[in-house]
């Protein structure tokens, strides 16, 4: 990695670009981030987005909750540094990575990753290579709370 | 003295702490510090061996022969689980 990329990736240029990459407790509206990327370009015409939820069951086990940990710093980096990762290497305009938090009920939003680009298809692929690197690089861990007690989830499934 | 951060279920297999200070008497380098680690919590120093578990310093993950400098933001870094499961 250049020195360039690693001082990109240290802290957001701009406030717009702050809001476009976060860690954050408080739930998020799909319909105000969405609103985030569109703004951004009239050019986007495909906006591919995924949306990660809290689930019931793990490994065919209840869960009642989750609570996620993440490394203050470390893990808003990694995020800006798979933004900026996207839009060099794929064909999108723009791109919101967002991830939460602190204890998460069932059925509420986890992680949310919007591509958007001219066409579909560029949008798509970008959005599910962000979730897939998300998954590898960002030091965020996930306590799952279950009727026989917790367990910090260890492996990528 | 070096602090170091502890995540997830690194924290839980040191007692339930957030850091760890740990003295580098024999050498500066992150191996040593690794040693020290072993030493006091095997069970950490088992997966450090393994892989399973990654140091972090200033925010990267670390080379053994990287040096440990004084004020250096140091982390044990468990399997990462963002996202949700099976997304």
């Amino acid at each position: 990695m250049s020195l360039e990329q690693v001082t990109k990736a240290d802290q957001p240029a701009t406030d717009d670009e702050a809001m476009l990459v976060r860690v954050q407790r408080e739930d998020f509206s799909i319909d105000e981030e969405l609103r985030r990327v569109r703004a951004r370009s009239k050019r986007i015409g495909g906006i591919a987005m995924f949306l990660g939820t809290a689930r019931d069951r793990s490994k065919g086990k209840d869960v009642d909750g989750i609570t996620f940990e993440h490394y203050e710093g470390m893990a808003q980096k990694k995020l800006r540094e798979i933004r900026e990762r996207a839009l060099k290497d794929f064909d999108v305009i723009e791109m919101l990575v967002l991830h939460r938090y602190g204890a998460i009920g069932i059925g509420e939003n986890i992680v949310l990753i919007i591509a958007g680009a001219e066409h579909r298809a560029e949008a798509f692929q970008a959005c599910k290579w962000a979730i897939d690197e998300l998954k590898q690089i960002t030091p965020i861990w996930k306590l799952e709370h279950t009727p026989e007690g917790e367990v910090w989830v260890e492996e990528h499934p | 003295m070096v602090t170091v951060r502890l995540f997830g279920m690194t924290k839980m297999l040191a007692g339930n702490q957030g850091t760890l200070s740990l003295a580098l008497h024999d050498g500066k380098r992150v191996r040593d510090l690794v040693a020290v680690i072993e030493a006091a919590y095997p069970k950490i120093g088992e997966l450090l061996q393994k892989k399973k578990v990654l140091l972090s310093v200033n925010q990267d993950i670390a080379h053994e022969d990287l040096e440990v400098k004084d004020g250096d933001e140091i982390a044990l870094l468990p399997p990462f689980a963002g996202g949700s499961e099976g997304c």
